[in-house]
């Protein structure tokens, strides 16, 4: 009996093991962090190249597209824009694509991509424009979420 | 009739918990009348629900907006069909259709196996009164559906949120719900085995059914709201691993593990813990679904809001059921002994374990990504979370993995395979698979997850013919009929076990169809009137945007044409409409040009009026429709493993055949009209009703046909004919003048609009782009195929009794190993 327990055991933790290193691979590449813009900008280079999800809201008056053509520049700030106090920390955008259509001024953004000197660089279809109604009527006391 | 609604709810669970303490006192006590008021209470409960449900729909019907859940989610135009599907829009309501739902399938549960497992059902009653008891609690301390406005209720209603005003919509939640709750019931005569210790598989048998109910609309679910999010969503794919999503995924892993390992327990009385184990994770998984899906605990696009309190009820539910659950199963241990070992790694049982284990960690690790950007923020603070890619790259093996045991696990016996066996059973289907795998080589397609699936596909399809073949050979030598009677006879009498084969080939289907992706191309550009783009093989041109308006919503369409070599092969219609209240959230109408090998999908993305440019998603989805084609043969699959044992025989043997006949074409027009009704119900939306004119509608259809025409006149703003009735506008009064005529020739709805488009030029008088005949195909097609398949079925089995009577003296079998074990597994297995 004392055999096949050890043989049960040693599968088992073979498998594991496996498992576990499959695991750690990837989900170093798999994931990515959620950060608000006043968590990433005072560590930029360290963030910087990481996929990231970004988290702000669109600075009032900042979206421009090229003309004919899917280019979108635009600022992203830390705090809501009608909020009392600061804007917090500011980022620069750029987007290749369609925008959903709740992106606009003061929308609650979730940005998919990378942190580049230049700015953040967002990747393809990487623009979650956040809506909190979009399929709950919103309550009226309820706050945007996250 | 809001505070009859809410006194209803308030008795309904009065009544569940006096029918949960009288049921165990009862069985406690041995006392039959305790029993049997405990059952009558339980009844009661369902008419109480039946009673508080038809409050609701009243209320919806009747626009009584001073109830807060009728305001939010409906208002008066409304199409009379959304009015109703509201019912289950929101949380509140969806929680209170899910006790009606619970109520309805408790009874039926309960009323069937009243006798057969007696000893079992005031068990039963509990459990199910316990898991009503704490949804009515939910309702009534925390989410009330009826709760009313005190002062200034409201004149008109929000409207129900466009997005869900679709027929997909409509039946997607009821279906997966209808899944959720029945896997209640498996888990209620699991519970009561456990405590009465009658743990032999007679509550297994109980259970078995209901479970294949539930995994059928749970699968239906899961397809429904794929083909929503395609077709709704706009972003040109189908399943992206949404928290929500997954929610529904995970009771479907450890169902179809459960279905799998049921036969291992009935065959070899192996497995015992783990089928329990299994029916109660299950059961977890689907309250886990519903509070992940409700409570706000994962960020989600589609998930209900944020609600803390919910949240917290639930966890508190959650705890009770596996600690109550667990210590039961770890309390009867001693009675859950295998009375087997296993006896090889080559043989059936193990397969099915193999299968087992795959399965459940699917669902830990779809729970696990689903959970992990939680997770990841209570252990270090930090939010991570995992892409789809993440989910991608993990479960393409895992369901390959799977694919290659649909193929290799029927061809091994029970027991122990021998090498001889093996070499003749696996010929035939690893050829099939090699062959599959050869054509995905000369279509260049990467061998690495998409050759490798198509290959499998191709052992899987090789190993279910085979399977057929056989089986069908033998019974036609034993029975003395041709090879079609054999068939059918030899599904008659397995239906379970050729239903699961055909549910295999239908799992085949839906591989074949993922693997498509591997050839998936996704465009964004910008096009003003004239220009061109290229996507695949396609050339597609704008011809430029027009904005319409129908009273209920603005209607903004671009029109494309598509080129193929040089050739005008299509023309598509992608759109966005702006509804009335909701101007905020326009919805995307895709245009999909669908053929069986690839769909050419088109997304209005945004658009600028002055300088008339679109910007459009441009999607090449090759083999997507398999997969929607591929359910369709599951649900007949499963729906052959569900009909009643020997009753189809049995009624067909009773009958005379004319009235077999007879009965066979009344159920294919049922199905017909099952299948139309769809279509239907989306050409019914319309917006209200004006008959003020000369011409106005005479019938249903002659309305649909003045709501797709859109005045010419000029002056209306591209009204349709329904809603153009100025009473200067002469044109519009001519041409539902022309219609009418049109309509008394009989003309069908092609042939108007070709003399209209011939008449006034373009597509531009039609009102919404014309719907293709292959976007209905894709829902057809299972009822086709269950037309087809019960009209083989109708005449085989009349072919087949009759030709029974003779008897035929068996034929001297030519593989006897073979034909033993076919005929031993016919025996055992069903």
């Amino acid at each position: 009996m004392a055999h096949r327990y050890i043989k049960v055991t040693l599968t088992a933790v073979v498998l594991v093991l496996a498992f576990a290193g499959m695991m750690w691979t990837t989900l170093r590449q798999g994931t990515e962090y959620y950060k608000n813009v006043d968590e990433v900008l005072p560590q930029a280079h360290e963030w910087s190249g990481k996929q990231l999800q970004l988290h702000g809201y669109v600075v009032p008056g900042s979206i421009m597209r090229k003309r004919d053509s899917l280019e979108w520049r635009f600022k992203v700030q830390n705090n809501p824009a009608r909020a009392a106090g600061t804007s917090g920390g500011v980022v620069d955008a750029t987007y290749n694509g369609i925008v959903p259509d709740t992106f606009k001024d003061e929308a609650e953004v979730v940005l998919k991509g990378k942190l580049t000197p230049a700015g953040f660089h967002t990747d393809p279809n990487g623009v979650m424009a956040k809506c909190p109604s979009k399929y709950e009527a919103q309550e009226k006391s309820a706050s945007a979420g996250t | 009739m809001a505070s009859l609604g809410a006194a209803l709810l308030l008795a309904t669970f009065v009544v569940c918990s006096y029918a949960a303490v009288v049921s165990v006192v009862g069985a406690r006590r041995r006392s039959r009348p305790l029993i049997e008021s405990g059952i009558g209470a339980f009844h009661l409960v369902t008419a109480l629900m039946v009673a508080a449900s038809a409050v609701m729909i009243n209320a919806f019907l009747t626009n009584d907006y001073s109830i807060k859940y009728v305001e939010h989610y409906s208002d008066s135009v409304q199409p009379f069909f959304y009015k109703i599907t509201s019912y289950w829009g929101g949380l509140d309501g969806s929680i209170m259709f899910w006790v009606f739902l619970l109520a309805v399938f408790g009874s039926i549960a309960v009323y069937v196996n009243r006798e057969r497992h007696r000893e079992l059902i005031p068990y039963v009653v509990a459990t199910i009164t316990t898991v009503q008891m704490f949804f009515l609690f939910l309702m009534i301390v925390h989410r009330n559906p009826f709760t009313t406005y005190l002062a200034n209720a409201p004149t008109e209603g929000q409207g129900l949120n466009p997005l869900l005003q679709n027929v997909y919509m409509a039946i997607h939640p009821p279906s997966l719900y209808t899944g959720f709750v029945g896997m209640t019931i498996p888990f209620a005569f699991g519970i009561a085995a456990l405590i009465t210790g009658h743990l032999d598989d007679s509550w297994l048998r109980a259970v078995r059914r209901w479970t294949m109910f539930s995994w059928l609309f749970l699968s239906f679910g899961l397809t429904l709201g794929m083909i929503w999010a395609y077709e709704e969503l706009g972003w040109g794919g189908y399943w992206a691993w949404d928290p929500v999503e997954n929610a529904g995924l995970l009771p479907w892993f450890t169902a179809t593990a459960f279905l799998h390992s049921v036969m291992v327990q009935e065959r070899r009385s192996m497995l015992r813990v783990w089928n329990v184990t299994l029916v109660i994770v299950t059961f977890f998984l689907t309250i886990f679904g519903t509070f992940m899906t409700r409570s706000g605990v994962v960020q989600s696009v589609h998930a209900f809001g944020d609600d803390p309190v919910l949240a917290k009820l639930f966890t508190g539910f959650m705890v009770v059921i596996l600690v109550f659950s667990f210590s039961l199963v770890i309390w009867r241990l001693p009675l859950l002994k295998a009375r087997n070992e296993l006896d090889s790694w080559l043989s059936r049982e193990a397969a099915f374990m193999l299968n087992n284990w795959i399965l459940l960690f699917a669902a830990l690790f779809v729970l696990f990504g689903t959970m992990f950007p939680t997770l990841s923020e209570a252990v270090t603070g930090e939010r991570l979370t995992v892409a789809g890619a993440f989910f991608n790259k993990w479960m393409a093996p895992v369901g390959l993995v799977l694919l290659l045991l649909t193929g290799v696990g029927p061809l091994l016996a029970w027991r122990q395979s021998t090498v001889k066996n093996l070499l003749d059973s696996f010929l035939w289907p690893v050829v099939a698979g090699l062959l599959a795998g050869a054509v995905a080589m000369l279509f260049r397609i990467p061998l690495w997850s998409a050759g490798l699936c198509f290959a499998l596909c191709g052992l899987v399809v090789g190993t279910v013919v085979q399977e057929f073949w056989r089986g069908a050979r033998i019974r036609k030598k034993n029975t003395g009929t041709d090879m079609l009677t054999a068939l059918v006879g030899l599904v008659g009498r397995n239906k379970r076990r050729y239903g699961g084969y055909i549910v295999h080939v239908g799992i085949v289907l839906i591989f074949f169809g993922f693997a498509g992706n591997v050839r998936k191309l996704d465009e964004q550009v910008l096009l003003k009137v004239g220009q061109e783009t290229k996507i695949g093989r396609y050339t597609i041109k704008s011809d430029g945007i027009k904005v319409s308006d129908d009273g209920q919503k603005q209607m903004t369409t671009a029109y494309l044409t598509v080129y193929v070599n040089g050739k005008e092969i299509d023309r598509l219609y992608p759109a966005r409409w702006a509804y009335r209240r909701h101007e905020q959230e326009p919805t995307t109408e895709v245009a999909i040009r669908r053929t069986p090998a690839e769909d050419l999908y088109a997304v209005l993305g945004g658009f600028d009026l002055a300088d008339q440019s679109a910007t459009l998603q441009l999607v090449v989805n090759p083999l997507v429709n398999w997969i929607w084609i591929g359910f369709g043969v599951m649900a007949l699959g499963t729906g052959i493993a569900l009909l009643p044992e020997r009753s189809f025989a049995f009624a067909m043997s009773k009958l005379p055949a004319e009235a077999a006949a007879t009965s066979t074409i009344a159920l294919l027009l049922l199905m017909l009209l099952a299948g139309a009704a769809p279509a239907y119900a989306q050409a019914g939306m319309g917006g209200a009703e004006d008959t003020r004119s000369s011409y106005y509608a005479r019938t249903p259809f002659e309305k649909q046909m003045q709501h797709e025409i859109v005045c010419t006149c000029g002056a209306c703003g591209h009204q349709t004919l329904a809603e153009c009735r100025k009473d200067n506008c002469s044109t519009s009064h001519q041409m539902r003048g022309e219609l009418a005529a049109m309509i008394d020739q009989g003309k069908n709805r092609d042939q108007i609009i070709q003399a209209f488009m011939a008449k006034y030029g373009g597509e531009e008088m039609l009102g919404a782009p014309i719907d293709k005949g292959f976007n209905r195909m894709a829902w057809l097609f299972p009822y086709l195929i269950g037309a087809a398949s019960a009209v083989a079925v109708g005449f085989a089995a009349v072919k087949w009794t009759r030709k029974s009577d003779l008897d035929a003296a068996p034929a001297a079998p030519i593989d006897a190993a073979l034909d033993e074990r076919i005929n031993d597994e016919l025996r055992d297995l069903d």
